[in-house]
């Protein structure tokens, strides 16, 4: 039985993070119909404002707001440098321009602070663990947990509830219909970023909680993750990004529990090879999204 | 553009390096494929910034063969393909000698381009057995200790210095060398008449430990020992979740553990009773000369060395300088004598070759560090007994 425990609760602290991930790369894809490369840069972002804070004498909470508030800020820079001034024009180039940003917010960690891995404040309840039912496990996995289930909620209800979230809806169904009707598409999509880089910015609190350190290149296996979720999920649809979050976390953690020791190198393949099955059973994704309007 | 086009063009530019090169006869020309971005970063920036310390400090005594020193090191970008261009490239400028990566994946490439051209390499710090004449050349070194050392070391430590039977094995499935690091250790851990209670797989970059942490759990019984394979960030990671379920089984390791960051990350609540094996140690206790290694690089780059793998860099430049000192050429196959024929006292340890029929393996000194409320402390050089074989 404790066994089980153990399990969910690894499954829904990786998944929590996972959803949350795959949702911030969602809500602009659902407008846009373009993936965010320089989306894992957000997180890096939330690291190096933190690292840079860590000498002050702020209490935790404060840098963490303030990384996560930088990550705001840099996903609507993202918008403002990479999207707006060509995303009218040409797919092809906010691909390109996606992957620029994201290279030049790399570089320019690279290039300030160093290659090498930089320490980033932790909190000390990041480091404590709880015991309940016999097991135990770091205090950190309920917190995101928590944090994951309220974050969602949250959000369900500011999409369903708040004309911000039926404008953005709207504009995700159909795009020009949705500018028609008198809906700021600017304001609809530099929303979309800030919402975005808000998740990024959760996220990385609790990615780098688990490993303390910021590298330029810890982006890559967020955006990864997040960008796998949201193909099992559902391209369009929020929920799936959700759904799919977590249901990449329960592969993997399951495979890790579950395969051999020999088979276990090979973890990656299985992974793959059932997000592919998944892939062929439902083309589109778990779950669909509204009814495609045009790219805008 | 034609192809007859495109061949005389090469040729002009073939044609105008060979004057370049005629011209500069007044220097010798080191190239260095050392990836300043990428996944390899961390550990090849502090060896060409440790390169050009010693480069400096080799023209400001004279030189080298009575010509200057010019170290030229173009960006290879943590890829393979891009390492082997890069060396490639710097070869038809006229490098005669080649600083490769620090690892034998994204370093291979550079030594196979300079062995074809029939000049030394050498990498600044891979210790896979796989970096060995046998797999690149008879003119391709490596100047670390290898795996087997390495990983050898940790186990003699383990079991004959502190009596500890029993280990859990964690292999990261990143690159070769993570996978032959925690092999050695195992079979010379065996050898000694140890148990290894669990060898576990771990991927890079899950930064998730919670499933192999479940399995550790269920042993039934606490390791003597833990022993960690892994790279980069995480290792943070690893240890921390086993730290936090409150294990507090002594935790050992390769050069990988070798970094600040990583100090800072365990802090003074988790960096405790964490061993591991590196090449050197930033204090005149490893080697009398380190002091003025880090004076000199305090004067270049105005901060003192963050990481002790900046002296690789440097042994490499050194290495090479004392080779060629001895050859009196920078001809391949006499530098190449000359490495296999002498002993060099490096900060790294004293290091001598086997020849090139016995894979040019370095029989080199480690040395080990014990991590202690997050500061490391230097326990000594170590020289395993009998390593294993690759």
């Amino acid at each position: 039985m404790t066994a089980y425990i153990q399990f969910l609760i690894d499954v829904l602290s990786l998944g929590g993070a996972y959803a949350l991930m795959a949702l911030g790369l969602v809500i602009v894809y659902g407008i846009l119909r373009l993936v965010n490369f320089a989306y894992g840069e957000l997180i890096m972002v939330t690291g190096y404002t933190m690292f840079l804070l860590g000498g002050s004498a702020l209490p935790w909470i404060v840098m963490a707001a303030i990384g996560v508030l930088m990550a705001i800020l840099a996903g609507i820079a993202t918008d403002y440098v990479a999207f707006r001034p060509v995303r009218a024009k040409s797919v092809t180039a906010v691909l390109i321009t996606s992957f620029a940003f994201s290279t030049l917010l790399q570089n320019a960690a690279l290039l300030f602070i160093s290659p090498r891995p930089r320490n980033v404040p932790l909190p000390d309840i990041f480091s404590e663990t709880v015991h309940f039912a016999g097991i135990v496990t770091p205090a950190r996995n309920l917190i995101t947990i928590a944090t994951a289930v309220i974050l969602l909620a949250v959000f369900a209800w500011v999409m369903k509830r708040t004309v911000l979230g039926i404008a953005m809806r709207a504009a995700a169904t159909h795009f020009t219909m949705a500018r028609m009707l008198g809906v700021p598409a600017n304001l609809i999509i530099s929303t979309a970023f800030a919402i975005s880089g808000f998740l990024a910015g959760i996220v990385s609190l609790f990615w780098i909680g688990r490993i303390g350190s910021v590298v330029p290149g810890i982006g890559l296996e967020p955006l990864l993750v997040a960008f796998i979720a949201t193909v099992i999920g559902g391209m369009r649809s929020l929920q799936g990004a959700v759904l799919g979050g977590f249901l990449l976390a329960f592969i993997d953690t399951g495979l890790n529990y579950s395969l051999p020791q020999e088979l276990l190198k090979f973890r990656d393949a299985f992974t793959f090879s059932l997000v592919i099955l998944i892939l062929l059973w439902r083309p589109a994704g778990l779950m669909k999204g509204p009814a495609s309007g045009q790219r805008t | 553009m034609t192809l007859f086009a495109r061949t005389l063009t090469g040729v002009s530019a073939a044609a105008m390096l060979l004057t370049a090169t005629v011209a500069s006869a007044e220097e010798i020309l080191i190239g260095g494929a050392l990836s300043l971005t990428g996944v390899q970063a961390p550990l090849d920036e502090p060896g060409f910034k440790g390169a050009q310390v010693a480069v400096k400090a080799l023209n400001d005594a004279g030189g080298l063969l009575g010509k200057q020193v010019k170290f030229v090191n173009i960006d290879g970008k943590s890829d393979p393909v891009t390492v082997g261009n890069v060396a490639v490239q710097l070869i038809d400028q006229g490098a005669q000698l080649i600083v490769a990566p620090c690892d034998f994946d994204f370093g291979g490439p550079a030594s196979r381009e300079a062995q074809s051209a029939g000049i030394v390499g050498i990498s600044t710090c891979a210790s896979d057995p796989l970096y060995s004449s046998w797999s690149l050349g008879d003119k391709q070194f490596t100047l670390s200790m290898w795996n087997t050392t390495m990983g050898a070391t940790g186990a003699e430590y383990a079991f004959n210095e502190r009596g500890w039977k029993t280990a859990y094995v964690v292999t990261d499935q990143f690159i070769a060398y993570t996978k032959s690091l925690s092999k050695y250790f195992v079979a010379h851990f065996k050898a000694l008449g140890g148990e290894v209670l669990l060898e576990d797989s771990y991927t890079n970059g899950d930064n998730d430990f919670s499933a192999q942490l479940a399995r550790l759990q269920a042993l039934g019984q606490k390791p003597d020992v833990i022993y960690i394979s892994s790279y980069g960030t995480d290792l943070g990671a690893i240890i921390r979740a086993i730290r936090e379920v409150g294990i507090d089984s002594p935790v050992v390791g390769g050069d990988a553990y070798d970094d600040p960051a990583l100090f800072e990350a365990l802090g003074d609540k988790f960096g405790s009773d964490v061993y591991f094996v590196t090449h050197t140690w930033m204090g005149p206790e490893s080697h009398p000369d380190m002091p003025k290694f880090i004076d000199l690089y305090k004067k270049m780059y105005d901060s003192a060395p963050d990481t002790s793998f900046v002296a690789t860099g440097w042994d490499t430049v050194m290495l090479m300088a004392q080779a060629v000192e001895i050859a009196g050429t920078t001809d391949g196959a006499a530098v190449a004598k000359a490495l296999e024929d002498n002993e060099f006292n490096l900060l790294t340890g004293k290091l001598s070759y086997k020849n090139a029929a016995e894979g040019h393996a370095p029989d080199k000194a480690a040395v080990l560090i014990e991590l202690k409320g997050g500061k490391p402390n230097f326990l000594g050089w170590r020289r395993p007994e009998n390593p294993p074989a690759p």
